[in-house]
C-alpha cells in the first residue's frame, strides 16, 4: 500500500495517456520521412547485386546517363571510397571491385521521378564473374569456404568467457542437460520501410531527415564516410514508421547524400518494399549448443554454450549481438560457472542485425527451453525452477551487474496466477498445454555505446509558459517522446498540453546515443528530468524574487507556484516565465541537464562489469492447443507480467508489451525469410506473413512495479523484453501440450508433424 | 499515353492529366500531396494506401487513377472534419491504437469501411473487418478496442 500512496502523489507520471502526438498521426497529418517533398527535390534508386558472390568487371552507366530526366549516376567511383561501419570497417557506399550478397549496393540513380530513375537502372550494364559463394556459418569456416572479406575461415570476431570451473561443476551436478539449437533469420517489417531525405547548401553542408534509431551515432559514422567534418552533416529525425532494431546505419542514407552533392539537390530515397527485405538488416540467425548441469534441488551449477552466428556480407552489428546472445543471459539467474564461446561469420547472405532483443532474444529461447527441459528431468514446477535460481534485488550477476531492481519472482508469481498455471498444468486433456518462460535485459548497455554513457536534455521555457523539450534519442513510435514530456511536466508541475517535444535535430539536440538496449525511457528521461529540474531551478529563483519569499520554500502544482503553507501567496507559471524574458532581454529560460550512471565499460577479457543502470525482467505464459492430425498450434490465451520499474504511461508501456508478443509469435511459429542460395524467395508480405489479427490470442499484460533506484520517477525500459520470451514461452506450451519437442525456429506445422511421427517409433 | 481525371476528392473537383498507367496511390500522394496515404508494399499486402472509392475500400496502389474518373475518393485527410476527429480517428486516440502511425490512415479508413456495412460488428467480425491492414506495433490489441470503443459493441 506504500507504494500505492507513493504513486499517487504524481499527477502525469504513472497515467494511461495516449502518444502527445496521437491526433497528428490518425489525422494522416504527420508527415513521414517518405512523405517529405522539398523543392526541386530528384528520387534515387540503387541497382542491386543480383549474385550472392561476384566479381564486378565493368559497369557501363553511359546508357542511363543519356536517358532523359536522368540528374546523376553513380558508382564506387564516384564515393569517396573509405571503408567504413559501425564495428568494423568492411562498408563502403557502393560495392568496390566485388558484390558480397544479393542486394549489395552496387550504382545508384537520381532522376526526376521514381519512374526515371527506375528506367534508368535497367540502362546500367554491369558485366560481373560468379565467384563460388558460401551460405550457411558453418560451412562458411571451413577450409574450401570462399573468403568473403579475406578473413581467415570468414571469421568476423569471436568471444570467449570462462567463469569458475565449468569441468568441475559438471561433475558436481546431479543432472546434466545438453540441447542444441537454431534460431532463424526473420525481418522487422517496420511498415514504413528504409527512407531518408538528404539536401545540400551551398557551402557543401548536408542535411539528412532520416528514419534512425541513433541520429548522433550515425552522424558520427557517415562524418567518416563521407570524409567531411562533423558540423558539415546535420541529422534530423521526423516521424518514421518503425525500427524494432533494423533503423541504424545503412547505405541507403549515404548513397542519397553523394546523389545530392552531385546534383545539388535534395534527393529522396525509399526502399521499394522487396529491397528492404533484400537489403535491410534481418535478425541474426544463430546455432546454439547448450549444455547444464543442476543439482536435484533445481540449483544451477554450470553452463557451457556456444554460439555461431551468421553476419551476412558485411558486420553491421552482429558480432555485438553474438556477444550478448553469449553472456546476457547469465544475470537472469545465479550461474556459478560458466564457459561460453561465440563465433560471428560471414557469408554471402544480407547483413545481419538489430532486432528487438540484440542475441539476447535468440538465447532467451534455448536457455528457457532447456530449463523447461531441466524442470521435467528432476520433477520440479517450472515456475519453481526460476523463482528459486532467479536474481533478486540486490543481486550482483556473475558478470558484475548491480541489480538494483528486481521483480522477476513477481512477475512469475502474478502471471501463473493469473493464467491458472497450476491447474492448466495438472490438467491432461486434449492436445492443450501451457508454458512458461522468463527474461532479463538491459536498459542500456556501455559496452555497446563505448564513447560514453548518459543521456541528456534541453528544457526551454517559452514566453507564455510552454515548455519545448530537446533530446538526442528517436521516437521510433514507441511513445518516447510522450514518455518524455510526462517527465517533463512533473517535473515543473506543470499540464502535460503545455509540453511539446522538437524533433531530434543534431544541430540543436544534446548528443544522445538513441534508442536501442531498451534505453530510451531510463537514460532519455533521466536526461530531460534533469534539464527540467534546472529550468525549475531557474523558475523558482525569479518566482522568489517576485513573490519576496526563498525558492525552497517555494512548489509548482498544476502551473501554480505557491509559498509552501501559503498557497494565497502565489504566481502563475506563465507569468513568471514571461517576467523572466523581459528581465533577461528576451532570453528564454533554458534548463540543460545531463544524468551519468556508474555503469562500467566491461574489460575486454574478462567482460567484468556492470553494464546498465538497471535491468528489465519478465514472465510470460502461453496456453496453446495442437490440432495433431495438420501439426497446426492455436494459440489459446497469452499472459505477459514485465517489470517495468515503473510504468511512465501505462498505456503506451501495455501498447509495447502486445507489440512485442505479436512480434514474438510472429518469430515462434510464422515468419522466416526463405533462401535458395542466397536469395530470398519470399521477399513481400503475401509469403512473408506477419501476424495479423486472426493470428493472435487474448493478450493479458501485467504490470509489476519494483520502482528502480537509477530509473526515472523508477522508470526501466520495456521494448525489448516485450518480444524475448515469446519463442520459448510458446515452445514449453506445445511440449505440455503434445510432449515434443521443437529447438529450431519457426515451429512449423511440418516440425510438429514429423516430430509426432518420431515420437511414435 | 495520357487522360484527363475529372473526379472529387474529399469533396473537392479534381482535373487532372494522369498516365494511363498512374495509381491512384501515386497520384493522391505525388501530384495532390496527400501523404495521409502510406505506401507499404505497392502491392496490395499491406493495407495501408486503403482509401474509399465511391464507398467502398480499395488498396489504391493496385488501382488505376482512371478507375476512379467521375467517382468519389475518400483519403484520411476528408475524414475528419478540420481539426475535429471523426469518432473513429477519436476512438483509436484514446484507446492508445496508434503507435508509429504508419498503418493508422489505411487501418482507420477500413474501419470506417467495416462500420458502414456493420455498424455493430462483434470481435470476430472486427479481426475480419481490419486483416487486410498490417500493423506491426500494437498486435492489432487496441485497434481492436478502439472499434469497440466507437460502435458501442464487442
Amino acid at each position: 500500500m506504500a507504494k500505492m500512496e507513493a504513486m499517487s502523489d504524481y499527477r502525469v507520471v504513472g497515467r494511461p495517456l495516449p502518444q502527445i502526438d496521437a491526433r497528428e498521426r490518425a489525422l494522416g497529418a504527420a508527415q513521414f520521412v517518405s512523405d517529405l517533398k522539398l523543392p526541386r527535390m530528384l528520387f534515387g534508386r540503387i541497382l542491386r547485386s543480383p549474385y550472392p558472390h561476384a566479381r564486378i568487371l565493368r559497369i557501363d552507366t553511359s546508357k542511363a546517363k543519356a536517358l532523359v530526366g536522368v540528374k546523376a549516376v553513380i558508382t564506387a567511383e564516384d564515393t569517396p571510397q573509405i571503408p567504413f561501419g559501425p564495428r568494423s570497417e568492411d562498408w563502403t557506399i557502393l560495392a568496390r571491385d566485388k558484390v558480397r550478397f544479393v542486394g549489395d549496393e552496387v550504382a545508384a540513380v537520381a532522376a526526376v521521378d521514381e519512374e526515371t530513375a527506375e528506367e534508368a537502372l535497367e540502362l546500367i550494364q554491369v558485366e560481373y564473374e560468379e565467384l563460388p559463394a558460401v551460405f550457411d556459418p558453418v560451412e562458411a569456416m571451413r577450409p574450401e569456404a570462399p573468403l568473403i572479406h579475406d578473413k581467415p575461415q570468414n571469421i568476423v570476431s569471436e568471444f570467449h568467457l570462462t567463469r569458475g570451473d565449468v569441468e568441475e561443476a559438471f561433475k558436481e551436478s546431479d543432472f546434466v542437460h545438453s540441447a542444441s539449437y537454431f534460431t532463424s533469420q526473420v525481418y522487422q517489417a517496420y511498415l514504413e520501410p528504409m527512407a531518408c531525405v538528404t539536401d545540400i547548401d551551398h557551402s557543401g553542408k548536408l542535411t539528412f531527415y532520416l528514419a534512425t534509431q541513433i541520429p548522433s551515432m550515425t552522424r558520427v559514422t557517415y562524418a567518416k564516410a563521407l570524409n567531411m567534418p562533423l558540423e558539415k552533416i546535420r541529422v534530423i529525425v521526423p516521424y518514421y514508421g518503425g525500427a524494432f532494431g533494423a533503423k541504424m546505419e545503412t547505405n541507403l542514407h549515404l548513397i542519397a547524400a553523394v546523389l545530392s552533392q552531385k546534383t545539388g539537390r535534395p534527393v529522396r530515397m525509399v526502399n521499394p518494399r522487396q529491397e528492404d527485405f533484400m537489403a535491410g538488416n534481418p535478425r541474426v540467425p544463430m546455432y546454439i549448443d547448450l549444455k547444464i548441469g543442476v543439482k536435484k534441488d533445481g540449483t544451477l551449477m554450470a553452463k557451457e554454450v556456444n554460439v555461431i552466428g551468421a553476419a551476412g556480407g558485411r558486420a553491421v552489428y552482429s558480432m555485438v549481438i553474438v556477444a550478448t546472445a553469449c553472456y546476457r543471459v547469465d544475470s537472469l539467474y545465479r550461474f556459478k560457472n560458466l564457459k561460453t564461446k561465440g563465433l560471428t561469420v560471414y557469408t554471402n547472405t544480407v547483413p545481419t542485425s538489430c532486432f528487438r532483443g540484440f542475441g539476447n532474444a535468440q538465447m532467451t529461447f534455448a536457455l528457457e527451453s532447456s530449463m523447461d527441459m531441466i524442470a521435467e528431468a528432476i520433477g520440479m514446477d517450472p515456475a519453481e525452477l526460476r523463482i528459486r535460481n532467479g536474481l533478486r534485488t540486490g543481486d550482483v550477476s556473475i558478470h558484475g551487474w548491480k541489480i538494483g531492481s528486481s521483480g522477476l519472482a513477481e512477475c512469475i508469481e502474478k502471471a501463473t496466477e493469473a493464467s491458472h498455471w497450476k491447474e492448466k498444468r495438472a490438467e491432461k486433456r486434449y492436445a492443450r498445454g501451457i508454458g512458461l518462460a522468463c527474461c532479463n535485459h538491459v536498459s542500456g548497455n556501455r559496452a555497446f555505446a563505448r564513447e560514453f554513457d548518459g543521456g541528456a536534455g534541453l528544457v526551454r521555457v517559452g514566453r507564455e509558459g510552454k515548455v519545448l523539450v530537446y533530446h538526442g534519442e528517436s521516437d521510433m513510435g514507441q511513445g518516447q517522446k510522450t514518455v518524455f514530456a510526462q517527465i517533463v511536466a512533473e517535473e515543473l508541475g506543470i499540464p502535460l498540453d503545455w509540453v511539446e517535444v522538437a524533433w531530434v535535430d543534431t544541430d540543436v539536440s544534446p548528443f544522445g546515443m538513441g534508442s536501442f538496449a531498451t534505453r530510451g525511457t531510463l537514460f532519455g528521461g533521466n536526461g530531460v528530468k534533469a534539464a527540467a529540474a534546472e529550468a525549475r531551478r531557474q523558475i523558482l529563483e525569479l518566482a522568489a524574487d517576485m513573490l519576496e519569499a526563498n525558492p525552497v520554500d517555494l512548489e509548482i502544482k498544476e502551473g501554480t507556484i505557491f509559498v509552501k503553507g501559503a498557497p494565497e501567496k502565489n504566481l502563475p507559471f506563465k507569468r513568471v516565465a514571461e517576467e523572466g524574458l523581459y528581465r533577461r532581454g528576451g532570453a528564454p529560460i533554458v534548463g540543460t541537464g545531463f544524468w551519468v550512471p556508474d555503469t562500467v565499460l566491461p574489460d575486454p577479457v574478462t567482460k567484468y562489469g556492470n553494464i546498465s543502470p538497471a535491468y528489465p525482467f519478465a514472465c510470460h505464459i502461453a496456453e496453446v492447443e495442437v490440432d495433431t492430425e495438420t501439426g497446426q498450434v492455436n494459440l489459446l490465451n497469452y499472459v505477459a507480467a514485465h517489470d517495468v520499474g515503473r510504468a511512465i504511461n501505462p498505456q503506451t508501456t501495455e501498447g509495447q508489451i502486445h507489440g512485442g508478443v505479436a512480434q514474438g509469435i510472429g518469430w515462434a511459429l510464422m515468419e522466416n525469410m526463405v533462401t535458395e542460395k542466397g536469395r530470398i524467395l519470399n521477399p513481400n508480405f503475401r509469403d512473408y506473413v506477419v501476424p495479423g489479427p486472426l493470428d493472435l490470442p487474448p493478450i493479458k499484460s501485467i504490470l509489476v512495479e519494483p520502482i528502480d533506484p537509477n530509473g526515472p520517477f523508477g522508470a526501466k525500459g520495456i521494448g525489448e523484453p516485450a518480444l524475448n520470451p515469446v519463442p520459448a514461452a510458446v515452445a514449453n506450451a506445445i511440449y505440455h501440450a503434445i510432449g515434443v519437442r521443437i529447438t529450431e525456429l519457426p515451429i512449423t506445422p511440418e516440425k510438429i508433424l514429423k516430430a509426432l511421427k518420431a515420437k511414435k517409433r | 499515353m495520357s487522360t484527363i481525371l475529372k473526379f472529387w476528392v474529399n469533396d473537392d473537383p479534381i482535373e487532372l492529366l494522369v498516365r494511363d498507367d498512374e495509381t491512384l496511390l501515386d497520384v493522391l500522394r505525388n501530384r495532390m500531396l496527400l501523404t495521409g496515404t502510406k505506401r507499404g508494399c505497392g502491392e496490395g499486402q499491406c493495407g495501408h494506401c486503403t482509401v474509399i472509392l465511391n464507398g467502398k475500400s480499395v488498396n489504391s496502389c493496385l488501382t488505376l487513377a482512371l478507375e476512379a474518373q467521375g467517382g468519389h475518393v475518400l483519403t484520411i485527410e476528408g475524414l475528419s472534419e478540420g481539426e475535429r476527429l471523426h469518432p473513429i480517428q477519436q476512438a483509436y486516440v484514446e484507446a492508445g491504437a496508434v503507435q508509429c502511425g504508419y498503418c493508422a490512415p489505411g487501418m482507420i479508413l477500413s474501419i470506417y469501411s467495416l462500420l458502414q456495412e456493420n455498424p455493430c460488428p462483434n470481435e470476430e467480425e472486427i479481426k475480419e473487418g481490419i486483416k487486410g491492414v498490417i500493423c506491426r506495433c500494437t498486435g492489432y490489441y487496441k485497434v481492436i478496442e478502439a472499434v469497440k470503443r466507437v460502435s458501442g459493441g464487442g
